[in-house]
């Protein structure tokens, strides 16, 4: 199961988790478009830092640090990009203001990644159903996603029974070049569609046997209510949302550059 | 009070040669344990599904005679309609659940229904503590145990209270010990709640304590119908292929050798062993 590990999910309890899904997607999106607006690094260094705090008290620290790792490569890539284009661009000179320039897209990225890894790693998937019921989102769309979800790891243990079987009869899978292996997998894909499909047969009886689609007008047994928690969330978000415009706009100038400083 | 009446049903799936349901007649009394058996394809899953309108709605196909369940014709309702009186419980607790929690998933059906809130949670408590899975209402239904899941399956169909509960071999997936607990759980929705059940089970031995109604299909017919003390007994019934109990098949090796051990056909080992104990101390 070790493959599948990541994609099950795990019921999590902290004050981060706990707040309001549509008030912390607001917030993401404050960070994203302060992200944008900026192009210098200190502002970004002070957005990126502004997520810690978040990671903590949610103590997801060893998932984010991953998913950052993960973005170390797309972040180096950029960076080396950035570097390069303006080297060639300055008839092969390199000033420390384009090296600062370079550092700061590459924060931006780096940014731009964090927080909605920090959204995703805290918020669990059946609260973000329910945000999509209650955000006037068909529920058909809602009821996808969260049967999705739900249906992940099932379909992980499937596959790892098939591919166990197969392996039982003498499949290899891991032999052959990159094509042969590939091919490998089609005994393995083709049984888990046919007992996928069968299974959302099943699905649909049972649905349709606890009155699925009996009114127009379904109710829920949950209510998404804000508490103290998000209304403080919203706060900060505005306050973000403000300065940022307020120095962007009206003092582009008072945002020093490191560069300046040596 | 009859609540379902079926009469002269045939039944043809789409693309089927002949019919799975086969000129079956039955009458099922209010607050009855109704058992039906018979082996593998004989039609019995299939009839279960024409109680709440799944066929011919769902399936599609040929039917030909009339279902009325809870006073309503089942060609002229919606299955949606019929799930208000009729619940049904599948095979596979897996496929049955679709929240990510055990309490969202019995709010379902209420949900559908467009039940107040307030309405919702008093049913929704009150059928997961009569299943006994309160404890569990917040967990994720992938990580409870099959015969925990088949207990939520069973309480997402009692929120709605319906009239009859129907269970299509619900304990195919379950260990012995897990299938006797959930038998047990619908027994006493049947005892306490005089909600009609409508059970297919090959688990005779575990089963056929509980009911008073025995119903026998093959190849499409029912063929043996009434008290499971006679019929589990009748040379026909051994002759189809049905589970017996082994207390039953004991009894009747006992009886033919010649030892009487009493009038009655046992159904499960603890009656034999009573009526073995009285025979043997007198």
């Amino acid at each position: 199961m070790s493959v599948f590990d990541g994609l099950k999910f795990r019921k999590v309890f902290s004050p981060i988790h706990n707040l309001d899904p549509r008030i912390k997607f607001i917030y993401v999106i404050a960070i994203f478009i302060s992200a944008i607006l900026f192009s210098q690094i200190l502002p970004l260094a002070i957005l990126f830092l502004m997520q810690l705090p978040f990671v903590f008290l949610a103590r997801v620290q060893k998932q984010w640090v991953r998913s950052l790792r993960g973005a170390a490569f797309l972040a180096g890539f950029i960076f080396i990009v950035n570097i390069l284009t303006t080297y060639f661009y300055n008839d092969f000179n390199l000033t420390a203001l384009n090296v600062e320039s370079a550092l700061a897209m590459t924060m931006r990225f780096v940014v731009l990644v964090e927080s909605f890894s920090v959204f995703f790693l805290t918020t669990s998937p059946d609260y973000l159903g329910l945000a999509l019921e209650q955000s006037r989102v068909p529920y058909e769309f809602a009821f996808a996603f969260t049967t999705a979800v739900r249906f992940v790891p099932v379909l992980a243990e499937e596959a790892q029974t098939i591919m166990d079987a197969q392996k039982a009869r003498g499949l290899e899978l891991e032999k052959g070049s990159l094509l042969k292996r590939i091919r490998n997998y089609i005994p393995i894909l083709i049984p888990l569609i046919v007992s996928a499909i069968r299974r959302s047969l099943e699905l649909a009886e049972a649905m349709e046997s606890r009155a699925w689609g009996a009114t127009k007008k379904r109710t829920n047994l949950y209510l998404l209510k804000l508490h103290k928690g998000d209304y403080i969330l919203l706060g900060i978000t505005a306050l973000i949302l403000i300065v940022t415009i307020y120095v962007r706009f009206f003092l582009p100038e008072a945002i020093p550059l490191i560069s300046s400083f040596f | 009070m009859t609540i379902i009446k079926i009469s002269d049903l045939v039944y043809t799936y789409p693309g089927g040669s002949k019919p799975s349901i086969d000129g079956v007649s039955l009458k099922i009394e209010k607050g009855e344990f109704v058992l039906i058996t018979g082996p593998s394809g004989c039609g019995k899953t299939s009839l279960c599904r024409t109680f709440n309108g799944l066929v011919p709605h769902f399936y599609q196909g040929e039917l030909k005679g009339q279902v009325i369940v809870a006073g309503q014709d089942i060609t002229s309702k919606q299955t949606s309609d019929m799930a208000k009186h009729v619940g049904l419980v599948f095979q596979n607790p897996e496929n049955q659940l679709f929240a990510l929690s055990v309490e969202k998933d019995v709010a379902f059906g209420l949900e559908n229904l467009g039940m107040s809130r307030e309405e919702m949670r008093k049913r929704v408590d009150w059928a997961l503590n009569l299943t006994g899975i309160y404890d569990l209402r917040e967990r994720s239904p992938h990580e409870v145990s099959g015969g925990q899941q088949q207990r939520v399956a069973i309480a997402s169909v009692l929120a709605m209270q319906p009239e009859i509960i129907v269970l299509d071999e619900p304990t195919s997936f379950l260990d012995p010990l897990s299938a006797e607990r959930i038998f047990e759980v619908i027994y006493k929705l049947n005892q306490e709640q005089n909600i009609t059940v409508v059970l297919v089970e090959h688990r005779l031995d575990l089963t056929a304590k509980y009911t008073n109604h025995l119903v026998v299909m093959n190849k499409g017919k029912i063929c043996l119908e009434g008290n499971p003390r006679d019929i589990l007994y009748s040379e026909e019934t051994s002759r189809i292929g049905v589970g017996i109990p082994k207390a039953t098949l004991l009894y009747k090796k006992l009886k033919t050798a010649g030892f009487e051990v009493n009038k009655q056909t046992p159904l499960s080992s603890d009656e034999l062993a009573d009526q073995l104990m009285e025979t043997l101390s007198k």
